[in-house]
């Protein structure tokens, strides 16, 4: 236990001590947010059941699940690649310290800044948008919220995996989720896409996490199960090809 | 006299890559407390061999035996008594040289405090440096400070200065010694005779996958005795205008080299020789083969 906490303190310093990383995964959801409020906060959008809200109701969360994906997706990928390549992983392999503890400390590092990014979502959506969660729907909130950030951590597992190099990760990583923070509902709303594009994100990873997330500002009056699931699955389909092609060492050796 | 048990013992080790055979029968010992360098130029084998005996790859034959075990089912109790240095690895640069040494600790067991480990790798001054702002020999030494951390038995070192200017290589040095005084074995790969020289009780020179030479740095001096007779070809000569002398002379980028055990006899041949001529012989030197030579004869490179 107090190894992982040691690598979980020693990952976070890291973090916290790399710029670029820091700004794309923290602050950028954040600027992204703050822009869109400034451009379409005034704006209402009239959901599939006729009701209208207002469009902050929606871009909170999905800023939220943006926060959450730069996080867990986007950063644990890039820096597993760049731990793998540097032979930091190898070194650490040649040492007693139990493989599982390299993976959790990653994990759990993403896991904390995603719930840094919800804490700073939640306070910036209710204080500066007046966007608010009811208390009742917290635990819903912070549930889907972990569930998804895991189901990318094992997506960014499966993204290292694949990764060949430390000058690949960042690219391969944002090549990935920038047109899928498109057509999910993050930069557009999704009632304003084709159908054929909606339904086409509607089975990919990022679309059900914000339709879970939003859930918690925007309850409809049915529960968003099969999103969940969807979510669940993408995680596990992750985990299993990360489990089948993960290294250790760099792929020169 | 009951001797320990070895810390190292290697038999027959085969690792194949495809058709080639890049270790090709390999056997060696290594004694507790010794430090044992093994050298060869690139492409020998020496990061092969070194990393099956740390369990990093598998072995398509022989045995090996490794404080007690074999690295290819040892567990962590087993790699809680070694400290390794990768051939090519870098700490965390966003960490200071405490905060690192620091989870390396907690991997342990049993480890050494940080303070006592930054005193033995010299590196006090940088204690609260980031590892990326480190200099090369610095975060070298930083990583013998990792491989020590955990109080290990045996501590590999694969080719540990490669590219260092000589004095982060002399420092380095110091570093290495003073973990011969803590009794610490040490098994290190490089391709500087010179280390060796320094560094080693004994060397074992690998090429081809083979070990080509083994013993003491005197031993492997004594494996060329001859002196060597050295001069510039004077102009307009030709190899074939010199005299007999006791061997042949070689003629290497304008410079005769005589190899030779009987120098006096030979000198003065060569001296008559050319005072009847009136001739000057110019950079005649003699002198006894550096390790240097003979490493660079065992291992198969032209000098």
């Amino acid at each position: 236990m107090n190894m992982l906490v040691e690598q979980v303190r020693a990952d976070l310093l890291a973090f916290s001590r790399r710029p670029e990383t820091l700004f794309f995964t923290v602050f950028l959801p954040v600027i992204f947010l703050v822009l869109f409020e400034a451009i379409f906060g005034g704006q209402s959008v009239t959901l599939a059941g006729g009701d209208v809200i207002a469009q902050s109701y929606l871009q909170v969360p999905a800023f939220m699940v943006m926060g959450v994906i730069s996080a867990s997706f986007v950063a644990l990928s890039i820096t597993v690649v760049n731990r793998r390549e540097t032979g930091i992983f190898k070194r650490v392999r040649g040492t007693p310290a139990p493989a599982w503890l390299l993976i959790a400390g990653q994990v759990v590092t993403s896991l904390v800044i995603a719930l840094l990014m919800v804490i700073v979502m939640l306070a910036l959506g209710s204080f500066a948008y007046g966007v608010r969660v009811e208390i009742g729907h917290l635990p819903w909130l912070v549930a889907s919220v972990l569930v998804g950030a895991i189901a990318f951590s094992c997506l960014g597992m499966m993204l290292a995996a694949l990764t060949p190099s430390t000058e690949a990760a960042p690219p391969l990583a944002n090549v990935v989720v920038l047109p899928l923070y498109f057509i999910s509902g993050v930069f557009v709303p999704v009632e304003s896409l084709p159908t054929w594009l909606g339904n086409i994100a509607a089975l990919l990873p990022v679309a059900p996490f914000v339709k879970v997330a939003t859930w918690a500002y925007v309850p409809a009056t049915t529960m968003p199960w099969r999103s969940l699931g969807l979510l669940i699955a993408w995680g596990a389909i992750g985990l299993i090809i990360a489990s089948w092609r993960f290294r250790w060492t760099p792929r020169r050796d | 006299m009951q001797s320990m048990p070895a810390a190292i013992s290697v038999t027959g080790l085969i690792k194949r890559y495809g058709d080639h055979q890049v270790v090709d029968g390999v056997d060696l010992e290594v004694q507790q407390g010794e430090v044992f360098a093994f050298l060869g130029k690139n492409g020998a084998g020496k990061t092969t061999t070194t990393e099956i005996l740390e369990g990093y790859r598998t072995r398509d034959g022989g045995n090996v035996s490794v404080i007690g075990e074999d690295p290819a089912t040892a567990g962590a109790e087993w790699r809680a008594k070694l400290g390794i240095v990768l051939q090519e690895s870098r700490p965390l640069g966003a960490l200071t040289v405490k905060e690192t040494l620091r989870l390396y600790a907690a991997y342990f067991p049993n480890p050494h405090t940080v303070d006592d480990v930054v005193r033995l790798v010299g590196l006090e001054e940088q204690i609260n440096q980031r590892a990326g702002r480190l200099s090369g020999g610095q975060v070298r030494r930083l990583d013998v400070g990792i491989a020590l951390i955990g109080r290990p038995e045996l501590v590999f070192l694969d080719e540990p200065t490669t590219g260092f200017d000589p004095e982060a290589r002399r420092q380095f040095w110091d570093v290495i010694s003073g973990l011969r005084d803590l009794g610490t074995t040490v098994f290190l790969t490089t391709h500087y005779m010179d280390e060796a020289q320094v560094l080693a009780d004994r060397v074992a020179v690998l090429r081809d996958g083979k070990i080509a030479a083994l013993g003491t740095p005197a031993e492997l001096q004594a494996l060329r005795g001859d002196v060597e007779i050295r001069f510039t070809l004077p102009p307009g000569l030709e190899l074939a205008a010199l005299p007999a002398l006791s061997s042949q002379p070689r003629l290497t980028g304008g410079e005769v080299r005589v190899e030779t055990t009987a120098p006096t006899a030979d000198l003065a041949v060569l001296c008559s020789w050319a005072e009847a001529r009136g001739l000057e012989l110019p950079a005649l030197t003699v002198e006894r083969p550096t390790l240097e030579d003979v490493f660079l004869a065992i291992s198969g490179e032209t000098t």
